[in-house]
């Protein structure tokens, strides 16, 4: 049943348009590349300050964000 | 279609055929070389074979390793599932896994070949040169034809991938099916394939999220099934040895020098697959073949940071960049693009014949850049004609060098000094009481002895915490095994000390360029 309103409410299970998909790319990159600064904040007792694994994963995070913001532009085109 | 010709095109891709077809012809020989060969090549190799040993006689290698004979594997049962008839036929052997790996090899070529053909407008020139070039990879040349069963989970990822390429968007439900249980075939093979599975189930969602969701459903009961029963099977086991041993410390450095060895030795495909990536993901759609090479590619080099791992964890973006190149370079010379309508037509015209030369020379310098020879004997004119000398090696050449951490150091040809010394280990722990401690299990079979602990199984299951190791460590300090062979030392530090305190280095046999140490118990008033 919901996979059915999945498929109506995504007009016909025709695909997802770049718009949606620059969104979701841009929130996560954006939320992820908070979160995992966060770390260091939430997490008082580590040494070291960024280590190269969080430092990698903000460089991916960040140009997550970024691509989907310049996919938001290209609107209901399918991803 | 009418496919753009010309003189020097056409010498050009002939050169850029031959130059692969020898990195190929270098292929066929170290295959052929290592079949010959009856013990370890790979670190690693023995373990494959004593799991398809024990799949043979219808037995799981997820076992209780604090027991003897100490014994656990961390790889998904399918490869040596396969292998297993072969033991009822020609009793333990390395040739038939390498055997099986290196044709497995050759499927994932044909598979890319198939993918390029199809997406690249019928282009079978492009379509063999992506698919040659997918075989003369270092990564490629190094585990294809070894007893390990990586090759055979790309193969599975790549049928899988271009299956669903196919059969998704059409709605074709038996290809649908085949391209699931390909993937679910994959991730038994080994757990690394889950990079591919993600990679087509986001694609699957981006073409038809409601139908994705439907098929991830079934695909996870069925995979989630399979577990299960494997996990009840072996009373627990099969959770610890492969999916809690499977937490290893992570190198950054390692995976960086991987990545950056990854670059350099194929960057001149990995430009045109990203360049078509580009051209999908902002003037097209995604193709199925785009987001998996980003998943292996993203994952894979982070997955490459862990212990263990080596350059074999980039075999799947390089798949995937063959296709994608093929596909780029197919469509340049087609001048098959959909651009917006006041893109000048006469600049595809130019692309399209500046491409006549580009391509086969991208493919000419492809080759020349993982190139890969012995360079004694009669190869040594040829290595001379090249300009190169063996680096890694003597008499081997490898454009990648052994100088990255991770990257396996092999790919040269064994000799028969190398055969005589494994037949003197084999002969020493003949000549002894008791079980043998070795490091390979390939010494063990060949001498009809049990195959007693993984070392890197014990490892892992000691930094998780999960291996006690007291029954092994008393049999050891009591000198109950007749001889121990190390190799890498990869035996967890409560181990390695006890074998220090129980037993003297006899021996340092050299074999395919590494020493094996042999140890023989102390006398008890030494202890």
């Amino acid at each position: 049943m919901m996979l059915t309103k999945l498929g109506a409410m995504n007009g016909q299970d025709s695909g997802i348009t770049k718009r949606q998909l620059g969104v979701f790319m841009a929130l996560v990159g954006s939320i992820g590349f908070v979160a995992v600064l966060a770390i260091d904040i939430v997490d008082v007792g580590r040494q070291g300050g960024i280590g190269p694994a969080q430092f990698t994963a903000l460089g991916l995070l960040a140009a997550g964000a970024v691509i989907g913001l310049t996919l938001i532009p290209l609107g209901d085109a399918p991803a | 279609m009418t496919m753009p010709r010309s003189r020097i095109y056409t010498l050009l891709m002939a050169a850029a055929t031959a130059a692969l077809l020898f990195s190929f012809l270098i292929y066929l020989l170290y295959t052929a070389n290592l079949l010959s060969f009856p013990y370890d090549y790979d670190q690693g190799e023995g373990f494959e074979l004593h799991d398809t040993v024990l799949y043979s006689r219808f037995q799981l290698p997820y076992r209780d390793t604090e027991s003897y004979p100490f014994y656990g594997s961390i790889y998904p049962p399918l490869f040596h599932v396969m292998a297993a008839p072969f033991v009822w036929l020609f009793g333990p052997a390395y040739w038939y896994g390498r055997l099986l790996g290196f044709l497995a090899s050759l499927v994932s070529a044909g598979a890319i070949y198939y993918a390029v053909f199809r997406q690249g407008r019928g282009n079978r020139w492009i379509a063999l040169l992506s698919a040659l070039a997918f075989l003369s990879s270092n990564f490629v040349y190094h585990i294809g034809p070894l007893y390990r069963q990586h090759t055979m989970m790309v193969t599975f990822e790549t049928l899988a991938v271009v299956m669903l390429a196919g059969a998704f968007p059409r709605r074709d439900k038996r290809g649908t099916a085949a391209g699931l249980l390909l993937l679910i075939c994959a991730g038994y093979t080994k757990q690394l394939a889950a990079f591919s599975a993600l990679a087509a189930f986001t694609w699957m969602f981006l073409r038809q999220p409601a139908r994705a969701l439907r098929c991830l459903l079934v695909f996870a009961l069925a995979g989630a099934a399979i577990f299960l029963w494997l996990n009840i099977a072996s009373d627990g086991q099969w959770w610890l040895q492969t999916i809690v041993a499977n937490v290893n410390d992570t190198i950054p450095e390692q995976a960086v020098g991987l990545f950056i060895l990854w670059f350099k030795l194929h960057g001149l495909l990995l430009i045109p697959a990203a360049a078509l990536l580009v051209y999908e993901l902002y003037l097209d759609r995604l193709s199925i073949y785009s987001v998996w090479f980003v998943f292996s590619t993203v994952l894979g080099a982070i997955a490459a940071s862990k212990w263990g791992a080596g350059d074999s964890y980039f075999v799947t973006s390089i798949a995937a960049a063959c296709i994608l190149s093929g596909i780029f370079f197919s469509r340049a010379l087609a001048k098959d693009w959909r651009l917006p309508r006041r893109f000048p037509k006469a600049i595809l015209t130019k692309v399209s014949r500046a491409a006549l030369i580009v391509i086969p020379l991208l493919y000419i310098g492809y080759a020349r850049a993982t190139l890969k020879l012995p360079t004694a004997g009669a190869f040594e004119p040829v290595a001379a004609a090249l300009g190169v000398e063996g680096n890694v090696r003597d008499d081997f050449y490898d454009s990648a060098s052994f100088l990255v951490g991770g990257y396996a150091r092999i790919g040269y040809l064994l000799t028969a000094e190398d055969r005589a010394a494994g037949d003197e280990i084999v002969r020493l722990i003949r000549a002894t009481e008791g079980p043998a401690l070795s490091e390979e299990a390939g010494f063990a079979l060949a001498a009809q002895r049990d195959v007693v602990t993984n070392p890197a199984q014990l490892r892992n299951l000691h930094l998780a915490g999960r291996f006690d190791g007291g029954r092994l460590v008393g049999m050891i300090e009591r000198g109950e095994f007749g001889i121990v062979v190390l190799r890498a030392q990869f035996y967890p530090p409560p181990v390695l000390a006890a074998i220090a305190r129980s037993y003297e280095q006899t021996q340092s046999i050299h074999m395919n360029g590494f020493d094996y140490i042999i140890l023989h118990p102390r006398a008890l008033d030494d202890n």
